[in-house]
């Protein structure tokens, strides 16, 4: 028809990809002006060492772990309430069941994986045949895995191998902490699954279900499928947690819930799905606990925690959308 | 003016109103458990014990009654809990105890409700906050400044008795045995009843709820809808902490948190769509009353509290898949 | 053997009948069109042979076999690919990634290619002719011709043997339109069945080798493309001669211009002047997407404009909400294009539905007067002759047509002297429709002023005192009266405009 389009070039293509990644090239940027202080605080204190850093990825982990199977489900445009207790379940399953022993160790960790699966095959299902909304489908199901983590564990106790505590929680080669480790681990699994058909059908079903049912994507699958992952991530979690905490309490997790999806949204993930990585949500997790730490550093009374969690959390998210306004996009 | 009506040949099916069929439902489903309780406890459904659920049920019923209007607007408030906690400290603290400071601080309490619910809405129309996050993030703000201003709860202000007559307000008796704090909710009902039934104002909530596009199109002020309805929902919400600390006599670290989730099962259950535009407080009455004494009769079944929580996930679980499933695109 | 066929098809909606008993084959190496009204059942069809939707009744074969359709993917898995109305693009995804989507290139684990996926869906473009896309850049970004050409892309490169289409060339301009003429022409030399559905005569009776006429939900005739022509068409289209198709357009006199637009530009629109009079009914024509929808918004104050000045009765106004519009000293009605999504809902009452913009008026210090407005909303009924159980049926248990005149209602309610009627006999039943042709000659008539777009020529020719056709956000070409003719709005809105941009 007409004369071919220029091959664009490299300032062109980067401009593009950050025209349409400006929401997580934003949570990275946060993620780095809180790393920067973080490290400047720490510093000026005289706390900043191999401990203190294996520590700040330590306490991460739980959330960061939860956040990615967050993700999954927000990408197809759902919500997943009920990640608080699975790691709830199966921080107390590891605690009660986890005996000093490799074999132990590698089967107690593969069941527990399996469980939180199955709990979130459970949750898709209701969802994609069900045809019943996620908030409440999740809600409901948060109820009766916090219940059955109640039940397996009654009181606050039990005890995790410190082998596998050292496992996730430690150091490699006295510095690397191995969370580091897990963590890089974690990047290249996403960057492998984003190349996926399974993630392409995540997407496409949050962009919009009906041109992409209309397109042969199998939709009921994908969302299965999404909230599957979450259930298993929402359970590698628990198992973080309990190599961080070293004990059992069936009421840990609860708080993971939302401050998993507050981690989504920090990392510019959209909660009408169809856009966002995971990445994103996983600098979102650093900047969530980066604050804790921040706010430690600067003497502001630790009680105002949640204060600020929040406050950013808000200011995050109009920023995103003052972003995509300027940008001249919608949602 | 039409020759050959096109649709004659099929009449246009007969609507069953939905909603009123699942508020029927739920009533039915609230007088079942209250009946399964009679019988495993007799004492059960003597009058005072049916009044004291009924009051525990109230408190449900209080800060649903905001979170059934966010919810019909297609919106959501996940601040309840700590606006909760907020009402009943403020209100122990700033009281400290006085009878005569509680008519001050009573409807200064109020309107620090109403106060978080200007803000969610502010943040929801002006800054495109979805509301998930919006009051998400509220719910942090208000955790962090209760929690910083008590110092984690253990002022001596914090610790402050109720004022009498609040405690005496909720807990008290009409001649008859009705509790005052039954007429209380009788009187929420009923303006919630006017508000959603009578009221223009009633008309655009479920307008904005159903469509918001089509709302605009007809002329609808949604912004100003919106903020009225989180208004109320903070308003409702603070209210609830007063009643709670009345109630308990002091306010209780945490006193909100089984809220968050209860206010949005009791709505849901009560057959209003979470999607917004179809529902009633009625609804929500119901089932206010069913989670209410689902958890009662599972304490008398001696249940401990690991297999109440499960049945009671059930419970919505069985409710969603009766009359909350969407309806299928083909 | 025929390639695909319906037999004795049957599809209802809540009580509207779309398809009753329907029959169509067609052939392989075949072009087939299918041709009716409005509501008359063709998309339906084509939704059905698609597996968007389930029949009631009736047989599908596709090769002699009978087949069950139960969803798209099961149709693409027959070999049929449709190119629907509304686009399946997905809008945060790029070009690449929508054309090649279930089919992108892998490595041998099994991931996708990126650069691979590129450069496969530039071949891909480039094969069809179409050079000049960005297949890295994100399909929100792309105006709606160049995304109703990417799906036909994405749909013809999958190579299917039966290629259904609806309305394909709605918002194609000339050069887009002879670039599918093309296509359809190889595809069909190639051996694949084509069947698509248009309300432009020409394009159909240039490009089938047979055409099908449905009317009421059923087939009237199939004919050799050579063997009918539009007069004949028509009259089978609609069982009535053409002139008795549409009322008699009132004649005008010597009108007072009620709404003068000058130099107004907002959204799509750059820059239109146009006077309305009253009694008048002025057409709003062109290609879609070429402005209309943003001209008839910011007319009602639901779009900002960003030049010119609207005049009500030769005073100033700024329209800033709708609500403005519908103050009475405004008096602007709109009756949006989607009735499902910008007008209705769906379940909320009939009174509810329609009494919304009037509501102040009809009631006290905020509590809704009920007597009143059972009157108000009886007396529409009946006016527009709704068939309803009364007026606290549910709007969602109504028929697609009676759905319609309850929108219709809640604006005649509000008394506007300017009416904005934007495709407002779309997806109707035809006898609601000729319902709402004599409702509109009554109300211009009755002197109210109404601004008219329609997604259906044939209708705007019969309709309307004047035309103005947009091209690219101006109103480019003016017709009246004679001039006015289906074959006239077309050549108008294809000449010179919306060239794919380099």
């Amino acid at each position: 028809m007409s004369a071919p389009a220029a091959r664009p070039s490299a300032g062109d293509r980067f401009r593009r990809y950050a025209l349409r990644n400006a929401s997580l090239l934003l949570s990275y940027l946060v993620l780095t002006v809180m790393g920067l202080y973080y490290v400047g605080y720490a510093a000026g204190h005289g706390q900043l060492s191999v401990f203190s850093v294996t520590s700040v990825f330590n306490n991460t982990m739980p959330l960061l772990v939860a956040a990615i199977g967050q993700t999954m489900v927000v990408l197809t445009g759902g919500i997943d309430l009920s990640v608080g207790s699975i790691i709830s379940l199966s921080n107390s399953l590891a605690a009660v069941h986890m005996q000093d022993s490799a074999g132990s160790v590698l089967a107690w960790s593969g069941l527990i994986l399996l469980i939180g699966a199955a709990t979130g095959a459970a949750n898709g299902a209701l969802v994609a045949v069900g045809r019943i909304q996620p908030i409440l489908v999740t809600l409901a199901s948060l109820s009766v895995w916090a219940g059955v983590a109640l039940f397996v564990l009654p009181q606050p106790g039990g005890a995790i191998p410190p082998g596998f505590t050292a496992l996730l929680a430690g150091n490699a080669w006295q510095i690397v902490p191995a969370s580091a480790v897990v963590l890089g681990a974690l990047i290249v699994f996403w960057i492998v699954f984003r190349r996926t058909g399974l993630a392409v059908a995540l997407y496409a079903v949050g962009n919009d279900e009906r041109s992409a049912r209309a397109n042969g994507v199998p939709v009921a699958a994908a969302k299965i499928a999404a909230y599957t992952l979450s259930g298993l991530f929402a359970a590698l979690a628990g198992l973080y947690l309990s190599a961080v905490t070293t004990s059992g309490d069936a009421t840990t997790g609860a708080v993971y819930t939302l401050t998993s999806i507050a981690a989504v949204v920090l990392g510019g993930v959209s909660l009408f799905g169809g856009r966002g990585s995971a990445t994103g949500s996983m600098a979102g997790a650093f900047v969530l606990t980066l604050i804790v730490n921040i706010l430690f550093f600067a003497n502001i009374n630790p009680l105002l925690q949640e204060f600020f969690q929040g406050l950013v959390l808000i200011l995050a998210m109009a920023a995103s959308v003052l972003v995509n306004v300027v940008l001249g996009r919608t949602g | 003016m039409a020759d050959q009506p096109q649709a004659a040949a099929g009449r246009p099916p007969r609507s069953i109103d939905p909603v009123r069929r699942s508020i029927a439902l739920t009533f039915g489903a609230a007088l079942l458990l209250f009946l399964i309780g009679g019988v495993i406890q007799p004492g059960f459904l003597r009058p005072t014990n049916v009044f004291s659920v009924l009051v525990v049920a109230s408190f449900i019923g209080f800060v649903a009654a905001g979170q059934s209007l966010v919810i019909l607007t297609g919106g959501i408030d996940l601040s309840v809990a700590w606006v909760i906690n907020a009402g009943g400290v403020m209100l122990t603290s700033l009281a400290a105890g006085s009878d005569l400071s509680a008519a001050w601080v009573v409807p200064a309490t109020l309107c620090m409700g109403l106060g978080v619910g200007l803000a969610n809405s502010l943040g929801i129309v002006f800054l495109e906050v979805p509301p998930v996050v919006m009051t998400l993030g509220m719910n942090g703000i208000m955790q962090g400044l209760v929690l910083g201003l008590t110092n984690g709860f253990t002022s001596s202000s914090a610790k402050a008795y109720a004022p009498r007559v609040v405690s005496q307000a909720v807990n008290g008796v009409l001649p008859g045995g009705v509790p005052v704090d039954l007429l209380l909710w009788t009187a929420v009902a009923a303006a919630l009843w006017v508000v959603l039934s009578r009221l223009t104002f009633g008309r655009w909530i479920y307008a904005l709820g159903n469509n918001p596009v089509a709302a605009y199109l007809a002329g609808g002020h949604t912004r100003r809808i919106t903020v009225l309805v989180y208004m109320l929902a903070g308003g409702f919400s603070a209210f609830t902490g007063i009643i709670l600390a009345g109630y308990a006599g002091q306010a209780t670290l945490g006193a909100g948190d089984p809220y968050l989730f209860a206010s949005i099962a009791a709505v849901v259950i009560g057959g209003t769509s979470i999607l917004g535009g179809r529902g009633h407080y009625f609804g929500t009455i119901a089932g206010a009353m069913i989670l209410t004494v689902l958890t009662d009769v599972l304490t008398l079944m001696s249940i401990p509290e690991a297999g109440r929580s499960i049945l009671y996930g059930l419970a919505i679980l069985a409710a969603l898949l009766i009359y909350g499933r969407q309806p299928e695109d083909v | 053997m025929p390639r695909i066929e319906a037999i004795d098809v049957s599809k209802s909606f809540g009580g509207v009948h779309a398809l009753q008993g329907a029959s169509f084959e067609a052939d392989g190496g075949e072009v087939h069109a299918l041709v009716g009204e409005n509501g008359a059942g063709k998309s339906t069809l084509i939704k059905i042979l698609s597996g968007l939707l389930r029949p009631d009744g009736g047989q599908l074969r596709v090769d002699g076999q009978e087949v069950r359709i139960d969803r798209p993917a099961a149709a693409q898995r027959l070999g049929i690919g449709t190119v629907f109305q509304e686009l399946t693009l997905l809008p945060h995804m790029t070009v690449a990634e929508n054309l090649l989507l279930r089919r992108e290139p892998r490595d041998r684990f099994g991931l996708i290619r990126p650069r691979e996926l590129s450069r496969q869906a530039a071949e891909l473009l480039s094969g069809l002719g179409l050079r000049e896309f960005d297949v890295d850049s994100v399909m929100s970004g792309l105006p709606l011709a160049q995304r109703q050409l990417l799906e036909i892309a994405k749909v013809v490169s999958r190579a299917p043997r039966i290629l259904l289409f609806d309305e394909p060339t709605s918002a194609l301009a000339e050069r887009e339109v002879t670039w599918l003429m093309d296509v359809i022409r190889r595809l069909r030399d190639g051996g694949r069945t084509i069947v698509f559905t248009s309300h432009r005569w020409n394009e159909v009776h240039d490009i089938s080798d047979r055409i099908t006429i449905f009317r009421n939900g059923q087939r009237v005739g199939t004919f050799a493309a050579a063997d009918i022509d539009e007069n004949r068409a028509v009259e089978l289209m609609t069982g009535r001669h053409m002139s008795a198709v549409f009322p008699p357009l009132p004649p005008l006199g010597a009108p007072e211009a009620i709404l003068e637009v000058r130099g107004l530009a907002a959204g799509r629109v750059q820059g239109v002047d146009l006077t309305l009079h009253r009694g008048e009914i002025l057409g709003i024509g062109g290609l879609q997407g070429q402005g209309q929808r943003d001209l008839f918004l910011s007319l009602f104050g639901a779009q900002r404009l960003r030049a010119g000045t609207i005049a009500i009765q030769g005073r100033r106004v700024a329209i800033r909400h709708p609500r403005e519009a519908i103050s009475a000293g405004i008096g602007i009605a709109l009756v949006p294009e989607d009735r499902k999504v910008e007008g209705l809902f769906l379940p909320m009452s009939v009174r509810q539905n329609m009494t919304l913009p009037v509501l102040g008026a009809l009631s006290r210090l905020g509590y809704v007067d009920l007597r009143r407005e059972t009157d108000t909303v009886g007396r529409m009924i009946d006016q527009l002759a709704i068939r309803t159980t009364g007026p606290d049926q549910i709007v969602g248990a109504l028929s697609g047509g009676n759905q319609q005149k309850v929108l219709i209602g809640r604006w005649l309610v509000t008394n506007a002297r300017i009416l904005l009627l934007y495709d407002v006999t779309r997806g109707v039943d035809v006898a609601t429709k000729h319902d709402i042709y004599d409702l509109v000659t009554a109300l211009s008539a009755d002197g109210r002023a109404i601004l008219y777009y329609s997604s259906d020529t044939a209708e705007m020719a019969h309709l309307c005192h004047r035309v103005l056709v947009m091209r690219e956000g101006r109103a480019a070409t003016e017709l009246r009266g004679r001039e006015i003719t289906a074959d006239a709005l077309v050549r108008a809105s294809l000449r010179l405009g919306g060239e794919v941009p380099a």
